[in-house]
């Protein structure tokens, strides 16, 4: 059993707003911000909707400086991390630098600022390319962004491991804060995959929904008409310390993180196994460390894949687990509503779950009309928030080839 | 123009500063921050503008903005 991790603080940078207050009311009332991506011709792209940011730089302290040389992953990782701060009621230079740390997760890494340059290398050549692009692009990048504004130097690391990036990211967090390498961490993740060339990727993956025609409808995981996901942009990071520290700066903490569990399928490089063996292993392990019984869970936060194979897995996992109780406990994707922030799905899905816990009110998946027979069963909470006491829940957050993470979480 | 005054709009303009940040006689470094990955865009944006080769061991972030147009009119000739 690990020991009890606080969230202190978290900053929300997502479609469905920046603002905490704001990004919960459209989540409470199941409203999507999924629309047609405009900021580019993305019509000749076979899915060319997606989950998107429009008024980043009004929540921004970022100098225009220092927006030339960083990616808007980085951005969106800056503008989380300053609220998270805040919100924890921490002033880093009060703190011993040496004793914080950044845990962050990404997929993609930030593409806007790499094409841009690669462009720029075959037109222009080799004296077009900004000097900034090797410290721009690459997924490390927004955690060094952060520790350059705080000055933070303490033992830090950046996750890659597809959807599942930042779900990893907080389990690794947790772990070096009950070996009390470092007094607290900023933990996370932040994906910017709009971009040309970053949709086209996500596109030629062939998980992404191709539904255009009704944006809002087009995420729709568990439902017979799925199609696949849809992307989304954002950040989401939070301030996890001890549960003895927080007491002794009078913090209440939001909740509480006590266990975690990760494998992997070990089958397919895209595809999860559809027997759902390892993710139930996954989930065995986040109660096991958590010294949870299956029946003590109030809900359950889904990945969602919405491809044929992730939602058959994650229903199977969930019944081999839970039992009898499977069809009784509350279950939910309510990134139905904001996309798939890909990296960035899990933090976010761990802070979104902190809200209902928060409020007591479990947030909807949407857009499940039709449940597939074969993941029939579960007690899917669909299209309004349901009023729900939620003490214990669990986090699912899967990416390719396999990757299973859960994480465990008490209210605070 | 003279040439000083190029340098310092090239500056200004790439590095996205106000005007009166660049100070007489301080270097790039002291008056601005600037480090050397913002150098070699100085120096390719100076290219540019200025039509010639203009080499990262010739125009350091140590120099001023006079120093720079110095170097610059130098190769001019």
């Amino acid at each position: 059993m690990i020991k009890k991790i606080a969230i202190t603080g978290f900053g929300i940078v997502a479609p469905s707003g920046i603002d905490k207050k704001a990004f919960w009311a459209n989540i409470k009332a199941g409203r999507s911000a999924i629309k047609k991506i405009e900021r580019y011709d993305s019509s000749l792209y076979p899915s060319h909707i997606g989950g998107q940011i429009h008024d980043l730089d009004v929540y921004s302290h970022v100098s225009s400086r220092l927006l030339q040389k960083i990616d808007p992953f980085s951005h969106m990782a800056l503008i989380a991390s300053e609220i998270a701060l805040k919100d924890a009621g921490i002033d880093v230079s009060k703190e011993n630098l040496n004793n914080i740390g950044i845990f962050m997760g990404n997929a993609l890494g930030g593409w806007l600022y790499g094409e841009t340059e690669l462009r720029d290398l075959y037109i222009e050549g080799r004296e077009g390319v900004s000097p900034y692009m090797a410290s721009a692009w690459f997924p490390a990048a927004p955690q060094g962004q952060v520790s350059i504004c705080y000055g933070i130097k303490g033992y830090s690391k950046t996750i890659v491991s597809d959807r599942a990036s930042s779900l990893m990211a907080i389990g690794h967090a947790i772990k070096i804060l009950a070996k009390e390498k470092v007094e607290f961490i900023l933990a996370g993740g932040m994906e910017a995959p709009l971009s040309p060339y970053g949709l086209l990727c996500c596109n030629t993956n062939g998980q992404i929904s191709k539904n255009n025609e009704h944006p809002e409808e087009a995420y729709r995981p568990f439902d017979k008409h799925r199609d696949g996901f849809v992307v989304g942009e954002g950040a989401g990071i939070m301030i996890l310390e001890s549960e003895e520290r927080a007491k002794k700066r009078g913090k209440k903490a939001f909740a509480y993180i006590t266990g975690y569990g990760t494998t992997c399928d070990g089958v397919d490089r895209i595809k999860s196994d559809p027997n759902g063996k390892q993710l139930a292993r996954a989930i065995r392990m986040a109660l096991d460390d958590a010294g949870y019984s299956p029946k003590t869970i109030d809900y359950i936060s889904l990945d969602g894949a919405a491809t044929l194979e992730g939602d058959i897995s994650e229903v199977a996992a969930i019944k081999e687990v839970f039992g009898k109780y499977a069809k009784d406990v509350p279950v939910s994707a309510p990134k139905t509503m904001f996309g798939n922030l890909l990296g960035a799905s899990g933090a976010v899905d761990v802070l979104v779950t902190v809200l209902a816990m928060e409020h007591s009110l479990i947030p909807p998946i949407l857009n499940l009309k039709d449940i597939d027979p074969k993941c029939a069963g579960l007690n899917y909470c669909r299209d309004r928030a349901k009023e729900h006491n939620i003490r214990r829940a669990i986090v699912i957050s899967r990416g390719r080839a396999g990757i299973n993470a859960v994480l465990a979480l008490e209210k605070g | 123009m003279d040439t000083k005054t190029k340098v310092k709009d090239v500056i200004v303009k790439l590095l996205k500063v106000k005007p009166e940040e660049v100070r007489e006689g301080l270097s790039l470094e002291q008056s601005l921050g600037v480090d050397s990955t913002e150098m070699v865009e100085v120096c390719i944006a100076l290219q540019k503008e200025f039509g010639i080769s203009i080499y990262e061991k010739e125009v350091a972030k140590q120099h001023s903005v006079e120093q720079i147009a110095k170097v610059i009119d130098s190769k001019k000739k």
